[in-house]
């Protein structure tokens, strides 16, 4: 068993016992339902009230969903993700609600039963199915509200309410805090990479996970290399490392909101130009595109991912490679809310060209990419363990097409799900980060 | 007042009010909820283009779908292409449209018009059939699915029998059909046949909201 996967089994551990303790949180019926409808009537809009209105009930946003492909349970159908809060649009707040009151059903608890395991479970936010609808429909934004709505409603499953309160509560996760960044920055130093810690002002302000100080210490040496070597003034600020956002995948919009003040504020007090986020899909989506929303003001600094980073600089010649001359070939995973949520497609695919490795696209890939099967915290939950390895299994069909020799991807939670699939499935293709492949290729 | 007489007037008059004010209400409702300025930093500023963008291609399923949604892309663009031919190059219905517009087009011969109806009806059937029976159709499908498909179905069939006098007098089945297309207009508002009003709206926003993140949708 190599370091890495013994890494793994470790993380794996930790995640068995998480949120034991917890269950449906305690609330009478009538508060739940007035919690969940609340979200739905601050969360309901005039776009999401045109994608409701639009929707054709045709089905065809089933065939987008990897759940549905590996299981052909129509309940896993994006359309039947969201049917309560269409109740509730017809009921509550549709222009034609007068008529359609008597003839739908209000929500209710054995909604929010049954839907626990649908848009939690059975969903990853993952949005391929917005780009199969005819109509144009946001579905995967749709789910989002139910899930918000449900954490309202006290349905949030114990894993995520466990990692939730731990971000909110003590400003850590999986037990990561400051201090144990600090000790794997002070290991890395005896390792000769320097990680500028705490520096009162920078130009650059790089975040890092619990995951990657925890599992893929690599991947924080690897953009400390590559940062040092572009030369930028560049920090990380022990207050406000973690870029994971607990409340963007559970549902909770009061620990979105903190976690996203805590590093805005914390990058504004050190006047940094650009805000870097590392390997992590959603934490890009929550500080590129919900965090100026969220703190009710355009950021006044740019938010980069690691891809987007790595390519302008290797553009401008600040970053050089030793370029690979051994015709390696990869196929590189779009992480779906760096691609498909977020435009970062040819940036890392830029990267691994300049790397000369032969890249061999899946047949489904960039913004029709198949999700990893894991993301929006899934990964976590015990309730989706089979689910989630049925829908590896359709990433690893494809990965095993391509015939390439290693997949990469640019997202630490990807990768995690990847190979915890492997691991399940005695699946021999490495899995690699991109930064870890850039920096490993550094030229001198 | 004869039959004929009651469908070509006050029905024809009350059901085009019901159709025009339930569109508008139903547009006007939606849209007057409202939505939030997105104060991100958007990454591709041509909003218009990446909407109409959109609202073509969502029209051509992407390659790594197509393959999974034959059926219903093939079979969606038989019906709406057929459906469209019959009821705008149909000689009788030019006549109908010009008293309300004011101006005509030129029409298609008979047998086309026949044959493109008989098609329409035909996938329709084909696709009421497919709801019922597929088991994701199935199970996701209300009353709305079901009404909606009916109220455009009765018109398709009672055009073709009163183009062919089939069932009884000429003056008789006119009036049906004329019933059966108000009865469809009626339902519009209420249904999802309100999707031909909101389609390319939708489409538009998916354009627009994705193409500022970078992403052609």
């Amino acid at each position: 068993m190599n370091a890495q996967m013994a890494s793994l089994h470790d993380f794996r551990n930790t995640l068995h016992g998480l949120g034991d303790n917890l269950g449906i949180e305690d609330m009478p019926d009538e508060e739940r339902v007035s919690r969940a409808k609340k979200t739905f009537l601050r969360k309901l809009d005039g776009r999401k009230a045109v994608d409701l209105d639009t929707c054709l009930q045709c089905g065809m946003c089933a065939e987008a969903c990897h759940f549905f492909e590996a299981t052909q349970d129509e309940r896993y159908s994006p359309v039947y993700k969201f049917r309560p809060l269409r109740r509730f649009y017809r009921r509550e707040m549709s222009p034609m609600r007068w008529l359609y009151r008597p003839f739908t059903r209000d929500i209710g608890v054995e909604d929010f039963e049954e839907w626990q395991h649908l848009v939690y479970d059975a969903c990853t936010g993952c949005g391929r199915c917005d780009m199969m609808c005819p109509m144009g429909i946001n579905i995967s934004t749709l789910i989002r509200v139910m899930r918000e709505g449900l954490a309202a409603a006290g349905y949030m499953p114990p894993e995520l309410q466990a990692l939730r309160n731990e971000q909110r509560d003590q400003n850590t996760l999986f037990g990561v805090g400051k201090e144990q960044l600090k000790a794997l920055v002070d290991k890395l130093r005896t390792e000769n990479v320097n990680v500028p810690l705490d520096r009162e002002q920078a130009d650059v302000m790089l975040l890092t996970t619990a995951v990657e100080v925890s599992l893929f210490p690599d991947a924080l040496a690897a953009s400390a290399r590559i940062l040092n070597k572009t030369g930028v003034d560049w920090t990380i600020r022990s207050n406000a490392f973690e870029a994971a956002n607990v409340g963007l995948i559970s549902g909770d919009d009061p620990t979105l909101n903190l976690a996203i003040k805590r590093i805005v504020e914390e990058a504004k007090s050190c006047g940094v130009k650009t805000l870097l986020l590392p390997e992590s899909g959603h934490a890009y989506q929550a500080m590129r595109w919900e965090a100026a929303n969220e703190m009710g003001e355009a950021l006044s600094f740019d938010v980069l991912s690691m891809p987007e980073y790595m390519s302008s600089e290797i553009q401008a010649g600040r970053i050089k490679l030793k370029a690979q001359s051994n015709g390696a070939s990869v196929t590189y995973h779009d992480p779906c809310r760096l691609s498909r949520k977020s435009g970062v497609m040819q940036q890392p695919r830029d990267v691994l060209a300049a790397l000369g490795l032969d890249i061999r696209e899946t047949d489904a890939n960039g913004r029709e990419n198949y999700c990893c099967g894991g993301g929006c915290g899934e990964y976590v939950l015990k309730s989706a363990t089979s689910l989630r390895q049925k829908a590896f299994e359709i990433k690893r069909r494809e990965f095993d097409e391509t015939g390439a020799d290693a997949v990469v991807t640019g997202c630490a939670n990807c990768r995690i799900n990847l190979l915890i699939g492997a691991d399940n499935s005695g699946w021999q293709t490495p899995v690699k980060s991109l930064v870890e492949t850039v920096a490993a290729s550094l030229a001198d | 007042m004869t039959l004929l007489e009651f469908a070509s007037g006050p029905a024809l008059q009350w059901s085009l009010w019901i159709f025009v004010f339930g569109v508008t209400w139903r547009i006007v409702g939606a849209v007057f909820l409202m939505a939030k300025k997105d104060l991100s930093r958007a990454r591709h500023k041509k909003n218009l283009s990446d909407g109409v963008r959109t609202m073509l291609s969502r029209s051509i399923p992407a390659h790594a779908f197509e393959k999974r949604i034959r059926f219903q892309h093939i079979s969606g663009y038989a019906w709406h292409l057929a459906l469209f031919v019959s009821v705008l190059f149909f000689a009788p219905h030019i006549l109908f449209f010009e008293s309300l517009l004011g101006f005509s087009w030129p029409h298609l011969p008979n047998t086309i018009i026949l044959f493109t109806a008989a098609i329409a009806t035909g996938v329709l059937i084909a696709l009421l059939i497919r709801r019922a029976t597929h088991h994701v159709q199935r199970f996701i499908s209300n009353a709305d699915d079901y009404i909606s498909i009916v109220v455009v179905l009765v018109p398709l069939i009672t055009g073709i029998l009163a183009f062919a006098h089939i069932g009884g007098r000429y003056e008789t089945l006119l009036a049906i059909h004329l019933l059966s297309v108000e009865a469809m207009f009626i339902w519009f508002p209420f249904g999802k046949l309100m999707h031909t009003a909101m389609t390319f709206p939708s489409r538009y926003q998916a354009g627009t909201s994705f193409g500022r993140r970078g992403v052609k949708a």
